[in-house]
């Protein structure tokens, strides 16, 4: 009976021991059902929950001048974050951090107590905050280093380099334009996250090749400078409402500076006037002037109508095209066409496109690229307005003769001059050189490019020659003329469209344009000063300040000069200053 | 056939017992350290605390094994009632404030002198003692309901009502459980083993109903996936743990779910961190020691040539067995959420203590059959 009894035990024992066995049995099952056959299901659903996918763009490339001096850069600096989730006490955070960074402590509070995994407190805290906020060690606040646009040289070249916005996205300018080039490139990162809503870098992907590319630029900050402050002072000297330089290399079509008074801090744009951000060199249309007469001059010469000899009555001042009297400010009779440049007479203007004909203006005109954009590589270029002949009125002939009822752009006008300094030929402004990636590697690279011949050779060599008289004693432009180096120019004084529609007599545009040397011209040179006061004339407005940009240019680039004496002494230009002279 | 003094016998240990259950101890140290560091970091500053403790615990758990390695188990049966009323004592303390302190919305828990201990622990030995006692002393007539089965399951009612106010249903579950498995090997009749079914099922689903909690944690189970936010959390992201750890596993420390996501990754759901780290090869070889264990349990329940002592050792090897798979049919979502610890893996002093002191038990009776 006992011995029958334990059997019985024994085999409930077993029984129990298959009974786990099978419990065993059933985990098994489960764990490779779990693993193996539902693993990857499974594990998608974590993934879902703590990897993160965190778009971080690299770093914007750089922007340097001609000489691979930085305009504008990217620095790393840091921003303060909130991890709602994990912050203890919201309050007192908050008001840790409202006292070192001067942020209300009630705002913040509520955002640090936000349902939301992730704040930011504060975007590009300075070094300081940082440190402060470092070593007061609360919890649930980090740290992230971002991107901050720095433009070391402040307002110089603001308008050309323009800025970009806190998200790295350019706004204005070439940041812009070349907005594609230099942003960084996006980098898809995988990002850990626990339930608290902290994020662990699984690895740091953020490299050189997510960085935007370079720009290397044709302006030279030194140039620009020089540009900048010579018209300034001309802005300054007469009270202008605002001014614009352009100087270019004619043999090339590059801008070596361009440059807008007044400026902006592009570090700070939106503390500034949002109309200062234009780069008005590109975008805004004006009447020019008697500047263009060089063109008509270039028209009539190439036509073979004229020669620099052939002469025009000037009517004595007064001259009558239908209901409307053309003026000279100075009297005149019969003046030869190099004359007629040379003390800018309108009515002599008027003559010569009668000589010509209004077809012969017009196609010159727009083989100089009036009417039409230059394509160079900046936003928001205008194409000025040339209405066609066809549409002329007889005034409007006369009127674009000698240079209003039209309308150019600086880069226009400066592009233009520059292909007659270029012996004809018309070359493609540009403003950036070459585009470089972060390794130095050249991504693109901009060759000068010729657009076409506008007039020939010896026309080209006519006019300069024309040109070079301007600034020679009787000139308008004597004021221009340079010790050392031999200048060719022309001033403009254009009247500006009153509010009514007509030339109301209010406001005026000077400017002065040529370039230097003329036997071999590096430089053309535009300055314009828009409603100078007192004195409105480009030749005593605009040209001192092209003088003082292209001598203190020459010099830094070294261009030799003759070794003749000017032929314009400073005393015998006041006596002309006092004189006057028209446009 | 005793032979006095110091012998070969009486050093001997039971290797195949002994092995398996310290490297579980050791699997469950660097676990407990990997689910917890992240957490104890956060909340102690110091990503050790959790693994200084579990080795200190498993420096003790060792001591407790030695020692009952070497007291002869036959001492407890004299003390039975001793033991049986010290456990009461020790439930009915929890409720004493001053002593008893509460966790997670339980009391679960005395503390003396800065010790903190789980009675219910110490409860599920002291019935395992009283049955192997009683079964044995009544071995004839253990066919007959009204001794055979009465006077055990009055005692165990009225163990499971002390737990159950604390409340810790997954204790009572086990209680249960042990007690009908050795009222089983102890031959009582099959009808009334299966009538005692019946007869606990009315006050377990009228218990179940009451509590608000327990009905939460029933449908979770049964849909983890449409209570994923609240009820169905632990086990969603414990079924993801094991589904991330594929075959080979994340690698130990790797694991993400353990970030806060799985709540508890170092005590209840330590299973899933393994899981996850050690993929499925580790899973089965956790299953493989623990199956070693329960083989050397059962064999020497099996040999043992005094029933007292297959009875404990049977009780005992139960016990362990159904904690092993009520925590891992929990954690791959067989089972309704339980908090109970996975034995020698999960963090916890108590459970570590107890496991290995029964351990230290079954080897003695294990050599014991030798002698």
């Amino acid at each position: 009976m006992k011995k029958n009894e334990k059997k019985n035990i024994q085999t409930r024992i077993i029984v129990i021991g298959v009974f786990f066995c099978l419990l065993f049995s059933a985990i098994i099952v489960r764990a490779v059902h779990l693993h193996v056959f539902k693993g990857s299901w499974l594990s998608e659903k974590a993934e879902g929950q703590y990897k993160r996918s965190l778009t971080d763009t690299g770093k914007r490339g750089t922007i340097f001048d001609a000489k691979h001096r930085e305009m504008a850069v990217s620095i790393d600096v840091t921003s303060i974050a909130g991890f709602p989730r994990s912050i203890q006490k919201p309050s007192k955070t908050a008001k840790t951090l409202g006292t070192i960074l001067g942020i209300n402590h009630k705002q913040l509070r509520k955002k640090l107590s936000s349902k939301s995994p992730f704040v930011w407190v504060k975007r590009y805290a300075t070094p300081k905050e940082v440190q402060l906020i470092k070593a007061a060690n609360l919890e649930g606040i980090g740290f992230l280093s971002e991107n901050s646009r720095v433009y070391p040289n402040r307002s110089l070249g603001s308008q050309v380099l323009g800025f970009s916005g806190i998200d790295g996205q350019g706004l204005e300018g070439l940041e812009f334009y070349y907005n594609q080039y230099l942003k960084g490139a996006i980098a898809n990162q995988t990002v850990i996250q626990d339930a608290l809503g902290r994020r662990f870098r699984e690895e740091k992907k953020i490299l050189a090749e997510y960085n935007g590319n370079n720009l290397i630029l044709t302006i030279d900050k030194a140039i620009q400078y020089i540009t900048e402050y010579s018209l300034d002072e001309a802005v300054q000297n007469f009270s202008g409402k605002s001014g614009i330089a352009v100087v270019m290399e004619p043999s090339t079509g590059a801008i070596l500076a361009l440059a807008h008074s007044p400026r902006f801090n592009p570090n700070t744009y939106q503390e500034s006037n949002r109309g200062r951000w234009r780069n008005r060199a590109i975008t805004d249309p004006f009447e020019p002037g008697s500047t263009m007469k060089i063109f008509l001059a270039s028209a009539a010469l190439e036509s073979g109508y004229c020669t620099p000899n052939t002469i025009f009555y000037c009517e004595e001042g007064r001259y009558k095209v239908g209901r409307n009297t053309i003026h000279d400010t100075h009297p005149y009779g019969w003046l030869s066409l190099q004359e007629i440049v040379k003390v800018s007479s309108n009515i002599g203007s008027v003559k010569i496109g009668e000589r010509i004909g209004k077809e012969q203006l017009y196609d010159m005109l727009k083989k100089f690229g009036f009417g039409e954009k230059t394509e160079i590589d900046c936003p928001g270029e205008t194409t000025g307005l040339v209405t066609p002949y066809s549409r002329w009125s007889k005034i409007d002939f006369a009127t674009i003769s000698f240079g209003q009822g039209l309308s150019v752009s600086a880069i226009q006008l400066i592009t233009a001059v520059s292909a007659i300094a270029n012996d004809g030929v018309l070359m493609k402004p540009y403003i950036v050189k070459a585009i470089i990636d972060g390794n130095g590697r050249l991504v693109e690279n901009f060759q000068p490019k010729k657009i076409r011949s506008v007039i020939s050779l010896e026309t080209a060599r006519t006019v300069k020659k024309i040109m070079q008289d301007v600034t020679a004693e009787g000139g308008t432009g004597t004021g221009a003329a340079l010790d050392g180096y031999s200048v060719c120019g022309k001033t403009g004084t254009a009247q500006k469209v009153g509010k009514t529609g007509g030339y109301a007599g209010s406001g005026y545009v000077a400017s002065f344009i040529g370039f230097a040397p003329a036997e071999d011209p590096k430089l053309a040179i535009l300055v314009i000063v828009d409603e100078p006061q007192e004195q409105h004339y480009g030749g005593i407005v605009a040209a001192p300040s092209f003088k003082r940009i292209a001598y203190e240019t020459l010099n830094y680039l070294n261009v030799p000069p003759r070794q003749v004496k000017s032929v314009v002494s400073s005393e015998k230009l006041t006596t002309f200053r006092d004189k006057g002279a028209n446009g | 056939m005793k032979i006095p003094g110091i012998t070969s016998d009486s050093i001997q240990y039971d290797i195949k017992l002994l092995f398996p259950v310290l490297i579980l101890v050791g699997i469950g140290i660097v676990m407990v350290y990997s689910a917890s560091s992240a957490m104890a970091l956060k909340k102690f500053g110091a990503d050790s605390y959790f693994l200084k403790k579990q080795s200190l615990f498993a420096l003790a758990g060792i001591i407790a094994l030695v020692a009952f390695r070497h007291i002869p188990y036959k001492m407890f049966r004299p003390l039975t009632y001793v033991i049986l009323l010290f456990a009461l004592a020790l439930l009915i303390s929890v409720k004493i404030p001053g002593i008893g302190y509460s966790a997670g919305g339980a009391e679960r828990w005395i503390r003396f002198s800065g010790i903190s201990f789980q009675p219910s622990e110490f409860a599920r030995f002291a019935m395992i003692i009283y049955l192997a006692y009683s079964m044995s002393k009544k071995q004839e007539k253990i066919e007959v309901l009204s001794i055979g089965v009465i006077p055990h399951v009055a005692v165990l009612i009225l163990f499971t009502g002390l737990i159950m106010i604390q409340p810790d249903f997954g204790s009572v579950m086990i209680l249960c459980a042990v007690t009908w498995i050795m009222l089983f090997a102890g031959g009582v009749r099959i009808k009334h083993l299966l009538s005692g079914l019946i007869v606990i099922l009315p006050p377990a689903i009228y218990l179940l109903q009451i509590a608000d909690y327990r009905i939460k944690r029933l449908l979770s189970f049964l849909d983890p996936w449409k209570h994923s936010s609240d009820s169905g959390y632990q086990v969603v992201h414990s079924l993801m743990a094991f589904g991330s750890g594929g075959i080979f596993g994340s690698g130990i420390g790797q694991g993400y779910q353990k970030l806060f996501y799985l709540p508890e990754p170092h005590t209840d759901f330590i299973f899933a961190v393994i899981g996850e780290e050690l993929g499925l090869l580790g899973v089965l070889a956790v299953l493989g020691l623990y199956s070693v264990i329960m083989w050397r349990g059962i064999s020497i329940s099996k040999n043992s040539k005094d029933l007292f002592g297959a009875f404990i050792a049977i009780g005992l090897t139960a016990a362990l067995g159904l904690q092993v798979c009520i925590n891992m049919g929990v954690a791959m979502g067989l089972l309704p959420t339980k908090g109970l610890a996975l034995p020698f893996l999960s963090y916890g002093g108590t459970s570590l203590l107890v496991n290995m002191a029964c351990i230290g038990i079954l080897m003695n009776i294990g050599a014991s059959q030798t002698r």
